[in-house]
C-alpha cells in the first residue's frame, strides 16, 4: 500500500461538478493523472448508497494503487475497508474516531487555523487539510484563510498537510510558494472535462516546487540545511555564520571562520549566510612550534 | 674595565635583530606546544625572554568547546609577536589557507610556513614551501619558512620574499641537534635575511652552536617544553643563545692540530723537550698548520667548514642583523 508520506495530490469526489459522467470514470482519470489519495465525500448519499460508492472506489483505488479515504463516516470507512476517514471540525473528535477505526487507519481532519492544526497534531491526526486557501464553491460560506495560514502550517506542522480550497493549476504555485508541499483539489479536477490533465499539471507544479526547495524544515520553522563544519556533516537551521557559531558556544575564545575556503572576518559573521552544502571551518590557535 | 655583563649589554643594545621591519628584543623564538601546563608554558616564556611565540592553527573541537585555547593565556602580554605556523598543511594551497585563517584572528601577519612531506621525519617539502612563501609574501605576509638546511633553497626562499629563513638543525622534536653545521654555516654566510635555526635542537649547547655558526636566532619548542624542568631549560637556552651570539661576534680562534703554549717560551726554567720521536714531527706539523691558517686554509681540520673554523674569524662581527 502506498504510504501517506508519499502522497502529494489529494482529490476529493464532487459528483455535482461532473453531472452526466460516472464517478468511477472521473476518479480513475484523476488517479491516472497523478492523484495518489482519493476521498469520497457525498453529503447527500444515505448509508447503503454511500457504502456502495465507497466499495466501488475502494476497488478502484486498490487496483490503481491510491489511498482511499471516506469523509465523515468511520463506519463506512471500516465497512468499505478504506485506508482512513476524514473529519470536519464539527464531526466526531479525533480520539473518538480513533477508537472506532483503530490505530492503523488514517485519520485526517480539516483545519482552518493554526490553532486547529496544532490541536489536530496533538490529538493524533495522521494528516490535516489546510484551508480553504481560496473561496470555494465546495464549501460555500466559509471564508478563505489565504496562503498566510499555509505558511504558518509549513512552519510549524510536522504531520503531512494538504492545502485545499479553490486550488487549481492557475494558483497552485502561489500556494506552493507559501510552503505547501501537498495539494488537494476538488472542482478543478473533477469539474474538468479532462481530470487527468489537470492532475498532471498540478503534480508537475508540486514536483517543481519541491525541486526548487527540497529542504526539510526544523521545529523552529527555519530551513534546515546540511553543512560541513570542521569536516563533519551537521544539520542546522542557522541562517548566518553568527548563528551557527552561537550553536557551538565558543564563548570568549578567539575563533576564526572560513566559509567555502574564504576567511570570514568576525565582524561579517552576522551578514554571512549559511547555505546548504557550505563547508565551514572554525579554527583557533593551539600550542605549536 | 667592563664586566662581561656590560660587554654583553653593550653588544645587545646595538646588536638588534630586525625581521619584517620589526626590531626584536630577543633572538629566542619560543614554541608553545607540549608543555606540562599553560602555567609552565607562561613561566618558560618569561624565563626565555622570547618575544616571538609560535602557534599552530587547528579546528575547534566542536564536541568539547571548553578545551583550552593557548591564546587565552597570553593576551596580557601585549608585546608579543605571534608567529602562527602552517603545520598540518601538505602543500602550498593548504599552507596559504591556514595562513589566511591565522591572519583572520587579527594578531598580525607573520607566518611560519611549515609544509611537512614525510610522516616520520616531518621534513619540509622544499618545492611547496617555496611556492607558499612566494604567494604569501605577495599577499603581504611576513613569511618565515621552515626549510631543510639547504643553502641554495634558503637563497631561493629569500628571493621569493621570505623575511627570514628557518633551516632545521634536525627533524622536529628529535633533539638531535645540528646535524650539518657545514650547511648551516654556509646558509648564515650567504643569507641576506635573518637565519633562525628551527627544529631539532636538544639543549642549550645546540643553541650556542647555532649562534656560533652564525645564526641570527633560534626557535625552540620541544627541548624546552619536554625538558625535566622547562622553565630552567628556557633560561639555559636563552643564556646559551646569548653566549653563542657573543662568542660569534667575539670571533673565535682558528682550530689547530697541535698545542700552542699560552706563555712565551723565553725565560723558562728548564730545557726544551727532547728532540726526535713524535714531538719532533709535531713541531714541524704545528708550523705547517700555522702557515695553513695564515693563508686561510684548513690543512688539519677534517670536518671544519665555513662555520667550523676560519669562517668565524673571517666573518665575526661582519654582519649584524
Amino acid at each position: 500500500m502506498r504510504s501517506l508520506n508519499d502522497c502529494k495530490l489529494y482529490v476529493i469526489t464532487g459528483e455535482n461538478y461532473h453531472k452526466g459522467r460516472d464517478l468511477l470514470e472521473v476518479m480513475e482519470a484523476a488517479i491516472r493523472g497523478g492523484a495518489d489519495i482519493v476521498q469520497l465525500r457525498d453529503k447527500d448519499a444515505a448509508g447503503p448508497e454511500l457504502l456502495e460508492k465507497a466499495r466501488a472506489l475502494r476497488e478502484l483505488t486498490r487496483r490503481l494503487g491510491a489511498l482511499f479515504i471516506v469523509n465523515d463516516h468511520p463506519e463506512i470507512a471500516l465497512a468499505a475497508e478504506a485506508d482512513g476517514v476524514h473529519l470536519g471540525q464539527e464531526d466526531l473528535p479525533i480520539e473518538a474516531a480513533r477508537a472506532l477505526v483503530g490505530p492503523d487507519r488514517l485519520i485526517g481532519i480539516s483545519t482552518h487555523s493554526i490553532g486547529q492544526a496544532r490541536a489536530a497534531e496533538r490529538a493524533g491526526a495522521d494528516y490535516i487539510g489546510v484551508g480553504p486557501v481560496y473561496p470555494t464553491g465546495t464549501k460555500p460560506g466559509r471564508p478563505a484563510v489565504g496562503t498566510g495560514y499555509v505558511a504558518e502550517a509549513a512552519e510549524e506542522i510536522r504531520i503531512p498537510f494538504f492545502a485545499i480550497g479553490g486550488i487549481h493549476p492557475g494558483n497552485a504555485e502561489e500556494v506552493l510558494a507559501a510552503g505547501a508541499r501537498r495539494l488537494c483539489a476538488v472542482s478543478a479536477v473533477v469539474g474538468s472535462p479532462d481530470p487527468a490533465a489537470v492532475c498532471r499539471e498540478l503534480r508537475a507544479l508540486i514536483e517543481r516546487a519541491q525541486l526548487s526547495a527540497p529542504l526539510p524544515r526544523t521545529g523552529g520553522g527555519r530551513l534546515a540545511k546540511t553543512v560541513v563544519v570542521n569536516g563533519r556533516a551537521e544539520t542546522t537551521d542557522a541562517d548566518t555564520l553568527q548563528e551557527l557559531a552561537a550553536s557551538f558556544r565558543f564563548g570568549e575564545k578567539l575563533v576564526v571562520a572560513e566559509r567555502n575556503g574564504e576567511v570570514v572576518p568576525r565582524a561579517d559573521w552576522t551578514s554571512t549566510p549559511v547555505g546548504e552544502g557550505d563547508r565551514i571551518e572554525f579554527v583557533h590557535f593551539v600550542g605549536g612550534g | 674595565m667592563n664586566t662581561l655583563n656590560e660587554i654583553a649589554a653593550d653588544r645587545n643594545s646595538t646588536d638588534v635583530l630586525t625581521i619584517g621591519g620589526t626590531k626584536l628584543r630577543s633572538r629566542f623564538f619560543l614554541g608553545t606546544g607540549r608543555y606540562p601546563s599553560p602555567a609552565v608554558m607562561l613561566q618558560a616564556l618569561e624565563a626565555s625572554g622570547a618575544q616571538v611565540v609560535t602557534f599552530a592553527v587547528r579546528r575547534v573541537n566542536l564536541e568539547e568547546v571548553e578545551d583550552d585555547s593557548i591564546l587565552r593565556h597570553l593576551t596580557e602580554r601585549k608585546d608579543l609577536i605571534y608567529l602562527p605556523n602552517t603545520s598540518g598543511a601538505g602543500n602550498a594551497d593548504e599552507a596559504v589557507r591556514i595562513a589566511r585563517l591565522a591572519r583572520g584572528a587579527g594578531l598580525g601577519h607573520w607566518v611560519k610556513v611549515e609544509i611537512s612531506a614525510h610522516p616520520y621525519t616531518l621534513l619540509p617539502d622544499p618545492v611547496e614551501t617555496l611556492r607558499a612563501t612566494e604567494r604569501l609574501a605577495n599577499e603581504g605576509f611576513v613569511v618565515l619558512p621552515y626549510v631543510s638546511d639547504d643553502p641554495i633553497l634558503c637563497k631561493r626562499l629569500e628571493e621569493a620574499g621570505a623575511a627570514a629563513v628557518m633551516p632545521g638543525g634536525s627533524p622536529i622534536g628529535t633533539g638531535l641537534g645540528i646535524l650539518n653545521p657545514y650547511h648551516l654555516g654556509l646558509i648564515a654566510e650567504e643569507a641576506s635575511v635573518p637565519v633562525i635555526v628551527d627544529a631539532g635542537l636538544g639543549s642549550a649547547a645546540d643553541a650556542a652552536q647555532a649562534m656560533e655558526l652564525g645564526a641570527d636566532g633560534i626557535l625552540a619548542n620541544t627541548p624546552v617544553a619536554k625538558a625535566q624542568d622547562p622553565v630552567a631549560m628556557a633560561r639555559a637556552m636563552r643564556l646559551a643563545l646569548e653566549a653563542g651570539r657573543l662568542s660569534r661576534l667575539a670571533g673565535r680562534i682558528p682550530r689547530k692540530r697541535y698545542a700552542t703554549a699560552s706563555s712565551e717560551p723565553e725565560g723558562r726554567l728548564f730545557g726544551v723537550p727532547a728532540s726526535g720521536g713524535p714531538f719532533e714531527a709535531g713541531a714541524r706539523g704545528e708550523k705547517a698548520a700555522d702557515d695553513a691558517d695564515a693563508k686561510g686554509g684548513a690543512a688539519h681540520r677534517p670536518a671544519a667548514g665555513p662555520g667550523g673554523g676560519e669562517g668565524f674569524a673571517a666573518h665575526a662581527g661582519g654582519r649584524s642583523r
